[in-house]
């Protein structure tokens, strides 16, 4: 069907109840001739009551009371004589027909009455059930899914062709359009194109678009289209529109009964996003504020001690007054390279934290026997447990496990190196593994003070750092980094202190079923 | 001192700290050090065929990474890739783009003068095939498949046999998970998970007297192995 014959049809759409108003008197007066034809009945008129209340019921006032003159004129011409004329020979004929005509008149009132009745109480159903979805929808978190989710039950719920949210600057979060721009920008839409950002501006950062439209809305001519636009208004300052872009050009009182009240309810909405959004906000500059805090800590003590060890060692070296024995000055070179290495180590953890902190950690993995990754750190550290007793208890039979090399490997370091910081020497840590429902379980335990029970939550957040009887040791990074690298594996990290002394540290790794190997070429 | 002095070594570093650093080392070790401040420089020094190129993978001007391609199109000399801890990705992509051997930053004196002996070493020996491999106790005899370890004969799988004999012909060089997965089960699983580290981990406990302290086969996380010819 071509725009115009549509366009056609909408504009004859009023005259069309006259026509089968007119119709209704023309088949009720073929009746009526037809049984006259056979037999005299009085009152044959009242069948012309019949098309009135039809009228009535089915197409309203207007067309009711065209009926009524209508049945009273056919009656009139074709059945009172002198037949086809108006004129009317006996008084009494004129007494009914001047009744017929009232009750005709009247009884159509009453229909018509009846009908808008009707009528208004199915808007006003589907106007409360509209508010109920709108009122639902908009307890979704998302705010953007729920504004869309509005816009559509909006627009199915008016039956108009489009329906704009339009959220001005000060929104919540940047997101831009959802919803073709360039076809609304085009359109002649009055009141509306004033505040319409143009395709380019809507897709920039600022205004935010949610719009619905007929599948068949772009072969609607837009000559016609009229936009109704409310504003949104919250605490007293208007916070943006929303606007129906209708198709039919006279808006219904209704319609706008019910944008004001969808209205309020977005506006209501969209207030407590924002606020909810406010104090999220405000909870993540707190954190990172704590974290920046600790962090300065951290750097103003944990890189400054070694830095200053490597400046006054370097300085020393480079007196011209003093003659160092070579002896120390191999203590002293041995110092900047130890103090160097510490440093290096403290912003490797640093690094790290940070890519935790920003999510940019993904282990590659790949399948590992966990026995070799532990004998591999076990001896790499031994310089750092060399005065430890370490024990590894490792079973023959433990299954491949799916893990990043690197990252594992700096996990079981840090629990060993903090095993080896936090007990005196001579003391016995044991680093064990073993597999138990489902997981594989890996243990670091030793036999030092345990950690104070006031530690035992606390000992994974980043820069805490255990004073256990004495000046507090390490930078507070391992253990952080260590649960963080334990939890991108799908694993968990736990603590607790022996009953018999000592603390166990523990990190499970999930066991996945591996994918079948292909055939290798040379199979072992 | 060692048959390579007076080797040339082109060092592409743009920190002059440890420009600084590795001329002194080296120079004072009778290496003739050429240093390139940047990719483009580098490019225009590799005409006078150095023997070694130290390459920091992270220039202010070209990406490390097609500087290594260029290079190995227009050199035959060994590349040492130098860079941060953390970039394991880059290292690898480095090392199977041929770059030879790689170092972390920071890294000492001892591991950087041990890492040019081995890469100098590899490229006079390269074209020799020897049909026994004997380094520190372990023999690999490729003509009659016979592996033994102080004289003791080892019973390998093929799979293993495999393993070994690719990490014997890279021997004191680094080898990346790619390069054994390419090697020994071929081309088409270059990119494939698999079981490698559990294969390599099975030679090892047959290989190594104590795991803890791997006399062969070391593990360079993240990256792949190395056979070990010398006492580390």
């Amino acid at each position: 069907m071509t725009p115009r014959m549509l366009e056609e049809m909408r504009r004859l759409a009023p005259l069309r109840g006259y026509a089968a108003a007119l119709a209704a008197v023309a088949l009720v007066s073929v009746v009526i001739g037809a049984i006259e034809a056979r037999a005299h009945i009085a009152n044959m008129s009242m069948l012309y009551l019949l098309a009135v209340l039809a009228s009535a019921t089915l197409l309203g006032r207007g067309p009711a009371i065209t009926a009524s003159i209508a049945s009273f004129i056919a009656f009139d011409w074709f059945f009172v004589e002198p037949f086809h004329t108006l004129r009317v020979a006996d008084s009494n004929e004129w007494f009914a027909l001047v009744v017929f005509l009232i009750t005709a008149v009247v009884t159509s009132q009453l229909a018509a009455d009846q009908r808008e009745r009707a009528r208004e109480a199915a808007d006003r159903a589907r106007d409360a059930t509209l508010l109920f979805e709108v009122a639902r929808v908009l307890g979704e978190p998302d705010l953007d899914a729920a504004l869309a989710a509005v816009a559509e039950r909006v627009r199915k719920g008016l039956r108009v062709a489009g329906v704009v949210i339009e959220l001005e600057n000060d929104g919540v979060g940047q997101r831009t359009s959802a919803g073709d721009v360039a076809v609304l920008a085009g359109a002649e839409i009055g009141s509306l194109a004033a505040w319409i950002p143009s395709a380019r501006s809507a897709t920039g950062a600022g205004a935010r678009w949610i719009r619905v439209m007929d599948p068949h809305g772009s072969n609607i001519s837009t000559r016609d289209e009229r936009v109704h636009a409310v504003p949104l208004q919250a605490s007293g300052r208007r916070i943006g529109t929303l606007a129906i872009i209708r198709t039919s050009p006279e808006p219904r009182s209704a319609d706008d009964r019910i944008l004001a009240s969808v209205a309020t309810q977005l506006a209501g909405a969209i207030e407590r996003a924002r606020l909810r959004q406010r104090a999220t906000d405000a909870e993540v500059l707190r954190r990172a504020d704590e974290l920046k805090n600790a962090l300065l800590g951290a750097v103003s003590h944990d890189l400054r001690t070694p830095l200053a060890s490597i400046v006054a060692s370097a300085g020393s070296l480079r007196q011209t007054d003093v003659r160092w024995t070579d002896a120390e000055r191999e203590s002293f070179l041995a110092d900047i390279e130890h103090e160097a290495r510490r440093l290096s180590r403290i912003v490797s953890n640093l690094l790290d934290l940070s890519r935790m902190e920003s999510g940019t950690l993904h282990p590659e993995r790949s399948w590992y026997d966990l026995a070799a990754l532990i004998d591999d750190v076990v001896g790499r550290l031994r310089p750092v447990t060399e005065e430890h007793h370490l024990e590894v208890h490792v079973p023959e039979d433990l299954p491949p496990i799916s893990l990043d090399y690197v990252e594992i490997d700096q996990v079981l370091s840090n629990l060993i190196e903090n095993a080896a910081r936090h007990t005196r020497p001579g003391t016995g840590i044991t680093v064990s593994a073993r597999v138990e429902g489902g997981e594989a379980i890996v243990e670091v335990a030793d036999d030092g003070p345990g950690v104070p029970s006031d530690a035992l939550d606390r000992v994974f957040e980043p820069f805490f750092r255990g004073s256990f009887g004495g000046a507090p040791r390490g930078t507070g990074l391992g253990l952080a980094v260590a649960r963080g690298l334990v939890e991108a594996h799908g694993g968990r990290i736990t603590v607790r202190n022996r009953p018999e002394g000592g603390a166990v540290f523990r990190f499970t790794l999930p066991i996945e079923q591996p994918a079948k190997p292909r055939a290798a070429a040379t199979a072992p | 001192m060692s048959p390579q002095t007076g080797a040339r070594i082109l060092l592409v570093d743009d920190e002059p700290a440890i420009v600084r650093a590795v001329r002194a080392n080296l120079g004072s070790r009778g290496f003739r050090v050429d240093v390139a401040g940047s990719g483009s420089e580098a490019l225009e020094k590799i005409e006078s065929h150095p023997d070694l190129i130290l390459l920091d993978l992270g220039l202010p001007d070209l990406d490390g990474l097609d500087l290594i391609r260029t290079l190995r199109s227009r050199a035959r000399a060994p590349i040492i890739v130098l860079s941060a801890r953390g970039a394991e990705r880059d290292k690898v992509r480095a090392l199977d783009l041929g770059a030879d051997d790689y170092l972390t930053k920071p890294f000492g004196v001892e591991e950087l003068l041990a890492r040019i002996r081995v890469a100098l070493r590899h490229t006079l020996r390269s074209g020799t095939d020897e049909p026994v491999f004997r380094a520190r106790g372990l023999a690999v005899d490729v003509e009659h498949r016979r592996v033994t370890v102080e004289g003791e004969e080892l019973h390998l799988t093929p799979t293993e046999y495999a393993l070994l004999t690719a990490l014997v012909r890279h021997a004191d060089h680094v080898v990346t998970d790619a390069m054994l997965l390419r090697e020994v089960w071929g081309p088409e699983f270059g990119d494939e998970d698999h079981y490698l580290h559990v294969y390599v981990a099975r030679l090892r406990k047959k290989l190594e007297r104590d795991p803890q302290k791997p006399r062969y086969i070391a593990t360079e996380p993240g990256i792949g192995y190395r056979l070990l010819t010398e006492e580390a």
